[in-house]
């Protein structure tokens, strides 16, 4: 393999430390292979602290293996040339005697087990590069690893007590040993070089796997420049120094054959970091149950905290994961991918749980908002872990759960029809403003447009609107293209304009009827222009007919009110026998007085919420009026007699009248009594 | 006459699974759609006995069938179909759905389809847990099967697995000072270590909170089912019989899934009322006993699941352990043999788990994505009220 070539060539400088090194010095028996038997080992107890660890180690080698004459080098290549004699050989019946060089070669892996266990040497450090040592004894595991996979190719010729089987399970043994150290290591870095300055003197008291067979006071020699932060980005904190050492370390139990001890150990400890990390960013648990007991306003604030955490979790804790994994299992792809897809489903799970027990719960308008975010916070999700392939079913279940927020929110959407149907008033609006149920719709409507492009996908997906949109489109006909969205958004507005005619009946005015209408579909088409969404999905046609519809109702009111006023104010009819005559001049004077007052009196208590539309409709009422009253008053005002009886019908001076529109739809309250419903 | 009807119902009542829907008949014929109650009337009596009838063929099996992953996955198929047909018979009478008492029992119905949605979500962490397991046997696997020689170094590979395995099963009410008792020697340095290692298996379950607890759940389901009484059945035209059917299926296999699969405090001391003259009530009544026996066997009292796969897990893992320890080495060609039989049986349990587990799962998603459907059929039968529309904060300007 290439990977090792490095470690081969690291090998050489081995040499001058590992010369003549261990062997143990009384072949130890089958029964006290156990690691413990080191242990207990009297003289392998490391009492000493800090500085003397170096001495007690040369001491260890000194006292426990005798110097002979191992190289160590010669030994592995020995090895490597027994292990490819065993993969050439074609009769896989009969297999070679193994030499010596095998016993020996499993003593020295065997003695340096003992020796980590024992408070070894250099023991992989968490924060420190991996040394040569350790190296050497990895690429040792891995060769042992390979003698044995060459051997059990052959036959075994009915195990009983043969020298080659014999020799061959001593091998096997410290392999195993091997595995159930490299274990250990893998899990300690896992679990504790992940450190955080926050946990450090938790972890430098704590005593945690391997590292408790040291002594005690080495246990802090972290410099806390050394140490990561478990935050944010820097998820999930380990250095790259201990990230490559867990990879080497995989690789050679992968290699051996270890694999599901290596995913094992990892997964757990990823899953119980994963949700420590979850419980650090306050992601609770609620049932199905509770949540549906809860109050809208709480379940509001969980909503919050469950999109904040998956955001986190889709775009920087599963990343993170995902990089680690295949950090880690480098020489594995299918491996980590599917350890990283375990992992994330697990956690994604809970999310779903969550995402459903929202959906059950009870249908109102002012969940939608929350609803579309779910649904888009879900859609993020998705598309966070659809990287990887073996992720098919996560996916299914990401998007069953965000179908079903989505169909929730369809429905509560949907629901507004029958909100706007069954919001019967008795009484009319005062001053035939705009009503409450328009502002609500249109604001309502606008903050969803906000969520177009989540809406639009959410009702394409929803058949049963689909059914809808055939009939709304063919009452709409002039819509060539429209998604269904943009239909029920029209059949909503649609139905908003029906429940506005129906209310503008309960006005006994027919002018302030036409005012209730002009103010609120002003007010419609106001919100429409200012959202370009709603415009949008709406479309100019829509919007020039409800123009053409507000240019009526004002030609309505113009008509109602001032109609009247007008015919005051004709030439006509005021002449007998070609004299004026003054009867019927004085009665029209005194009834255009009367009617301008009340019409005053009334209107200006009426409301018109837009300014726009106030000014508007003023200077249409002074075009026409004013006009009129120059032309009456300058014609017919000679044939009134001077003085009292002039002052007496000629109330007002053009400028007055002019005056007086002005103040017309004020919302003047003062004369309150006036209004008219 | 409404007298009489009365009458007629109490007395049929007792006679109650035939001649609920005949008070129905009754009640029905004096309307005038007559066709339209056939129809409604012949899907209740279909439902009736379609529930029995695929309760009774959950009957025939052993003892050592009962409670088997592939029994539990029928259960749920069962289960499954009921919750279909049941669902269509609430589609086709939706108009039912907003009268009195159906309003209500539909209401009580969701809420227990809600609280049945958290056992299955407990369950599914079960069925992870015995996931896990189903690893460490794999590793055992790994070591033993297919060996051509079999040495020491693949025994204590073995060995070790197993040892997790025990711990990995050990009920979480066994303290950690039982624990410290139990044989160690291999693979672990100290006790510190085991200790570590057991959180490192334990936190595994998370989908319910520390305080939950699967036997208060389920005797929250069960809380005020009863059968419906005469004029409830009239009132809403033999519907409520289904509702207190399927009610009465989701109990059993809720119960049934908590026997079978770990989870949080389980328990099974819910009590089952239902009348005998229900077709169904027989066989739902008659498996109800059997796995409570099976519960109280002396060798299951302290199982962390009834799932007979748990317990074969358990006893191949235990003979495979006394048999590890009882190993000399060089291996005797009889030695030999008995281990290649363990190991042929722990290749058995770990096939039944490996290929049950997965559908298994995919049924509790159905159960858990499907389910849901009355609550939000109850949902949609109610419209928004206008009330709440005018307390609502957008009415302000922005």
């Amino acid at each position: 393999m290439e990977k090792n070539d490095p470690e081969k060539s690291g090998r050489n400088e081995l040499k001058k430390n590992d010369v003549g090194s261990p062997t143990p010095r009384t072949p130890p028996n089958l029964s006290t292979i156990d690691e413990k038997s080191h242990r207990d080992h009297p003289q392998l107890q490391p009492q000493q602290t800090g500085d003397h660890i170096i001495t007690t180690l040369s001491n260890v080698d000194d006292s426990c293996f005798s110097d002979q004459d191992h190289n160590i080098d010669q030994v592995s290549q020995d090895i490597d040339q027994f292990t490819d004699r065993l993969t050439t050989v074609d009769h896989k019946s009969n297999p070679p005697q193994v030499p010596d060089v095998v016993e020996t070669f499993s003593k020295i892996v065997e003695s340096r087990i003992a020796k980590y266990y024992s408070g070894g040497q250099n023991r992989m450090k968490f924060t420190s590069k991996m040394t040569e040592e350790e190296s050497f004894f990895l690429e040792a595991v891995r060769r042992m690893s390979k003698l044995i996979n060459a051997f059990s190719e052959f036959q075994s010729s009915s195990g009983s007590g043969s020298t080659t089987n014999s020799s061959l399970n001593r091998t096997s043994m410290v392999l195993q040993k091997a595995m159930s150290f490299l274990e250990e290591e893998l899990r300690a870095l896992l679990e504790d070089s992940r450190t955080s300055l926050a946990h450090l003197e938790g972890l430098c008291t704590k005593q945690s796997s391997f590292n408790s067979m040291r002594d005690d006071s080495d246990r802090c020699a972290f410099p806390p420049s050394e140490l990561r932060r478990d935050e944010e980005g820097d998820y999930p904190a380990y250095s790259p120094e201990v990230v490559t050492k867990m990879s080497r370390i995989a690789a050679a139990m992968i290699s051996a054959g270890y694999e599901s001890e290596s995913c094992q150990v990892y997964s757990i400890a990823r899953r119980n970091a994963f949700v420590e990390a979850l419980k650090n960013l306050e992601f609770d648990k609620i049932s199905v149950d509770d949540v549906q007991k809860m109050q809208w306003e709480a379940l509001e604030g969980e909503i919050a905290k469950w999109i904040k955490v998956v955001k986190h979790c889709a775009t920087v804790l599963f990343p993170a994961e995902r990089k680690l994994c295949e950090e880690v299992f480098s020489g594995n792809p299918s491996t980590s991918r599917s350890l990283f897809t375990n992992l994330a489903r697990a956690v994604v799970v809970r999310f779903l749980d969550f995402a459903e027990a929202i959906a059950l719960t009870r249908r109102s308008a002012e969940k939608l908002f929350k609803f579309l975010d779910m649904y888009e916070t879900l859609r993020d999700l998705s598309s966070a872990i659809a990287q990887d392939d073996s992720g098919h079913d996560l996916k299914s279940e990401i998007s069953a759960a965000s179908d079903r927020i989505g169909e929730a929110a369809v429905n509560i959407f949907c629901d507004l029809e029958n909100s706007i149907e069954s919001d019967v008033a008795k009484n009319p609006v005062p001053g035939g403003a705009v009503h409450p149920l328009t502002r609500y719709v249109m604001n309502y409507l606008k903050y969803a447009c906000e969520y177009k492009d989540t809406l639009e996908q959410i009702f394409q997906q929803n058949k049963k609107v689909e059914q809808q949109s055939v009939t709304t489109e063919e009452e709409e006909g002039g819509l060539a293209i429209s998604s269904p969205f943009s239909v029920q958004l029209i059949a909503v507005m649609n139905l908003l304009d029906e429940n506005l005619e129906a209310k503008s009946n309960l006005y006994k005015d027919p002018s302030l009827r036409d005012v209730f209408l002009m103010n609120n579909g002003r007010y419609i088409l106001q919100k429409i222009k200012g959202s370009t969404e709603i415009h949008q999905l709406i479309g100019d046609t829509w919007c020039r007919r409800r123009s053409s519809e507000l240019r009526q109702y004002h030609k309505n009111y113009q008509r109602e009110t001032w109609g009247k006023v007008l015919q005051c104010l004709k030439h006509e009819g005021l002449q007998v026998n070609g004299k004026v005559c003054k009867a019927v001049l004085k009665e029209r004077f005194k009834n255009f007085n009367t009617m301008f007052d009340e019409i005053h009196k009334t209107q200006a208590t009426w409301v018109m919420s837009d300014e726009q539309l106030q000014s508007e409709l003023r200077v249409s009422v002074t075009a026409v009026v004013i006009p009129a009253y120059r032309s009456f008053l300058g014609r017919f005002r000679q044939y009134l007699d001077s003085g009292r009886s002039a002052e007496k019908y000629i109330k007002y001076q053009a400028e007055d009248i002019e005056t007086l529109i002005e103040e017309l739809f004020d919302g003047n309250p003062t004369s309150m009594d006036g209004i008219l419903l | 006459m409404p007298s009489t009807d009365y009458q007629g119902v109490s007395a049929s009542f007792s006679n109650f699974g035939r001649s609920i829907l005949s008070i129905r008949r009754d009640q029905v014929h004096s309307m005038e759609n007559t066709h339209e109650a056939t129809r409604q009337e012949f899907e209740l009596e279909t439902f009736q006995r379609q529930v029995a009838d695929r309760f009774n063929g959950l009957l025939p099996v052993g003892s050592d069938e009962l409670l088997s992953l592939s029994w539990v996955r029928k259960l749920l198929d069962v289960f499954l179909c009921c919750q279909e047909e049941f669902r269509v018979i609430m589609f086709n009478n939706k108009e039912y759905m907003n009268r009195t008492p159906m309003d209500r029992l539909m209401s009580e119905f969701s809420e227990r389809s809600v609280k049945a949605l958290d056992v299955c979500n407990a369950i599914r962490d079960g069925i992870e847990q015995i996931r896990q397991w189903k690893k460490q046997l794999e590793i055992v696997l790994c070591a033993l099967d297919n060996q051509r020689s079999l040495g020491e170094g693949q025994f204590r590979r073995a060995k070790k697995a197993l040892i997790d395995l025990e711990i990995g099963m050990l009920d979480e009410k066994e303290s950690n000072a039982s624990l410290a008792h139990r044989n160690r020697s291999f693979g672990r340095n100290n006790v510190q270590k085991d200790h570590k290692s057991l959180g490192h298996f334990r936190s595994l379950s998370w989908s319910v909170s520390r305080a939950w607890s699967a036997a208060r759940q389920l005797q929250a389901i069960g809380n005020n089912l009863a059968a419906p009484r005469g004029n409830e059945i009239i009132a809403t035209n033999g519907l409520a019989v289904a509702v207190f059917t399927m009610s009465s299926v989701l109990l059993f296999v809720m119960w049934a899934l908590v026997a079978a699969i770990p989870c949080q405090d389980r328990g099974l001391q819910t009590h089952f009322y239902i009348p005998r003259q229900f077709t169904w009530a027989a066989p739902i009544l008659s498996l109800h006993e059997r796995i409570l026996e099976e519960s109280k066997k002396r060798d299951r009292r302290n199982a962390c699941g009834l799932l007979k796969e748990i317990h074969q897990i358990e006893k191949c893992a235990r003979r495979m352990n006394e048999l590890a320890d009882s190993i000399q080495f060089p291996l005797t060609e009889e030695k030999e043999g008995d281990v290649r039989q363990r190991v042929q049986e722990l290749v058995e349990v770990f096939k039944a788990v490996k290929d049950g587990l997965d559908p298994l799962e995919r049924q509790l998603f159905c159960v858990l994505v499907f389910g849901p459907w009355y609550i939000s059929f109850m949902l949609q039968s109610r419209l928004l009220s206008v009330v709440s529309i005018f307390g609502f904060w957008l009415l302000t300007e922005y």
